[in-house]
């Protein structure tokens, strides 16, 4: 389910009562103009408008191809196929679920029900960073969730309160997304930067001692491991920023333009996410750099071999 | 405590392996003096080189007890102590584009910049740091100084002509230079800093005679001085030393 979609299905179960969403207006607002100038009868006119719905086969179809690309692979040798079925179909799986939970939530109107939405979200995307970050050391669950949480609340009051103020503050329609969006973006990016940082520092060991040696600081000595890994952490948020528009159309302004919105406030949106995104990425990947890199050291600034996450004791 | 430039007292050093924890030395006891060339020999893999980090307080597997001066190690953060006491490494790793880069390193850290982090009132280089007046501020934000105004280009040149080393030029990049010239630079480095405690790891292994000769002389130089100088050496003796100091089994003789 896009995001686009979801606007729709708010504007449709919460009438009038977002008069500052400009997302849902613009789509309503859409609705009457698809209607006069429609040229094409293949779209299917609903109430909240203009859009073209996938039914069971669409997903069996979608599904098809990943069998396909898979028995190509098995046949190929390349030992990728059943990794990749296996994310897809557990894909459609979260997919539908996430969708069916959201438009739950949308419905309801319930800011508790947002919130703990929100919370499962942040302890899996906690979990996935991870899980997906190779070589770090243990008990780094409290740094990336402070980190998420952090940025998660910059998010949303920046780009929800400040930018679209929607009503109630807590529109589940735009803050569920967003938060999504927000997580996928800095979970990928956290999990780059902490493989880096701790591959750089096993390989600048030598330096890392000479650094220390020369009287360096544990973090003048880290730097060099620290800028790199935020540098690779924040690669493709750059380079979709970069590509969007001219190479990519982003899923959100995709989504938006697909369901019948106007385009150019698909791209003001679209605009919006990217640069907050890229923003807060970068910020995601300094605070977990700062309050990670003293596990490399010991107290007294030595090279540590084996990364160890100290609990300050009392 | 004592008379002594550099004291350390019950230094122990238990490294983890396989079957618990191995000890590599205990309870040694060890003094220098200012202007001293101390060389230290011993079977390879008796913990000559723990011993010397160790005293550099940068052997995480070490403890014991250390003087500078008469004052203890734990009145000095670490960064103070390394600065005074300098551990080089045997192996050369030359941080920068070229060699002037490679030599300014140490200037450009927080240790020699901040007027905040060093409280010594004995320190060498002080009225360096009043000459440059400005107040810097570094710290998490990292450092932004170049070094250039602390350690000028001439300076650097002046340096390493007296040193015996007019055949490096200072543009050049350090994975240029040969074996025994990046020695050279990586000793420069470290010189330049003025420590008083130089504790120099086999940094004439692996050069050729005429090379150990020149890193020899720039030692003893430096020892005429004043700073001392505890060198790990598995060539012949070179007539240098002051005294030889043998680490084996656990024990200095």
């Amino acid at each position: 389910m896009n995001t686009a979609n979801i606007i729709m299905l708010a504007s449709a179960s919460l009438p009038g009562s977002a008069p500052h969403f400009a997302g849902a207006a613009q789509a309503t607002r859409a609705v009457a103009r698809t209607v006069a100038q429609s040229a094409t009868q293949t779209a299917v006119h609903t109430s909240s408008g203009t859009s073209y719905p996938i039914d069971i086969w669409g997903l069996l179809i979608a599904l098809a191809m990943v069998m396909v690309a898979s028995g190509l692979s098995w046949l190929m040798h390349l030992g990728i196929g059943k990794t990749l079925l296996w994310s897809a179909c557990r894909a459609l799986v979260q997919l539908c679920a996430m969708g069916f939970i959201m438009g739950y939530v949308i419905t309801s109107g319930n800011p508790w029900l947002v919130l703990v939405l929100i919370c499962v979200m942040l302890v899996a995307a906690v979990q996935i960073t991870l899980s997906r970050a190779k070589g770090v050391p243990k008990g780094l669950a409290g740094p990336v969730l402070l980190t998420l949480v952090i940025t998660m609340l910059l998010m949303i009051s920046m780009v929800t309160e400040l930018v679209v103020r929607p009503r109630p503050w807590y529109a589940p329609q735009l803050v569920v997304p967003l938060t999504g969006m927000l997580l996928g973006n800095t979970v990928s990016a956290l999990a780059v930067g902490l493989s880096r940082f701790y591959e750089s520092m096993k390989e600048r060991r030598d330096e890392v001692d000479t650094l220390l040696a020369l009287g360096a600081t544990r973090w003048e000595a880290a730097r060099p491991s620290v800028i790199s890994s935020i540098r690779l952490g924040l690669l493709p948020t750059t380079a979709s920023l970069a590509s969007s528009g001219i190479v990519t159309i982003p899923g959100m302004m995709a989504g938006q333009v697909i369901a019948g919105g106007d385009p150019l406030n698909a791209a003001k949106y679209q605009f919006v996410i990217l640069a907050s995104i890229a923003a807060l990425t970068l910020l995601a990947d300094t605070l977990i750099m700062v309050m990670v890199y003293r596990t490399c050291f010991t107290p007294d600034d030595q090279y540590r071999e084996t990364p160890i996450v100290e609990h300050k004791k009392k | 405590m004592s008379t002594y430039l550099f004291s350390a007292r019950d230094m122990t050093c238990t490294v983890p392996s396989q079957d618990g924890e191995r000890t590599i030395f205990q309870g040694l006891s060890f003094d220098i003096d200012a202007g001293e060339i101390v060389d230290l020999v011993g079977p390879s893999g008796a913990g000559k080189s723990s011993l010397l980090t160790a005293f550099a307080r940068l052997n995480p597997h070490a403890d014991g007890t250390m003087f500078l001066d008469g004052r203890p190690a734990t009145e000095f953060s670490p960064q103070q102590w390394r600065r005074r006491v300098a551990y080089l490494p045997q192996k050369p790793v030359l941080i920068g584009e070229n060699v002037a880069q490679v030599i300014r390193l140490p200037w450009t850290l927080a240790i020699r910049n901040d007027d905040d982090a060093e409280q010594d009132a004995n320190r060498l280089s002080d009225r360096r740091l009043q000459a440059h007046g400005k107040r810097r501020r570094s710290g998490i934000w990292g450092t932004t100084h170049n070094g250039v105004d602390m350690l000028p280009d001439a300076k650097i040149r002046a340096t390493l002509d007296a040193m015996g080393c007019d055949d490096i030029d200072l543009a050049r990049a350090p994975h240029d230079l040969s074996g025994g010239q990046a020695a050279r630079v990586s000793l420069a480095r470290t010189l330049l800093t003025d420590p008083s405690l130089l504790l120099a790891d086999e940094v004439d292994a692996g050069l050729d005679d005429a090379n150990a000769a020149k890193v020899a002389a720039i030692l003893s130089n430096a020892a005429a001085r004043g700073m001392a100088v505890i060198r790990i050496r598995h060539r012949p003796p070179d007539g240098v030393a002051t005294r030889t100091v043998t680490l084996d089994e656990g024990g200095l003789r």
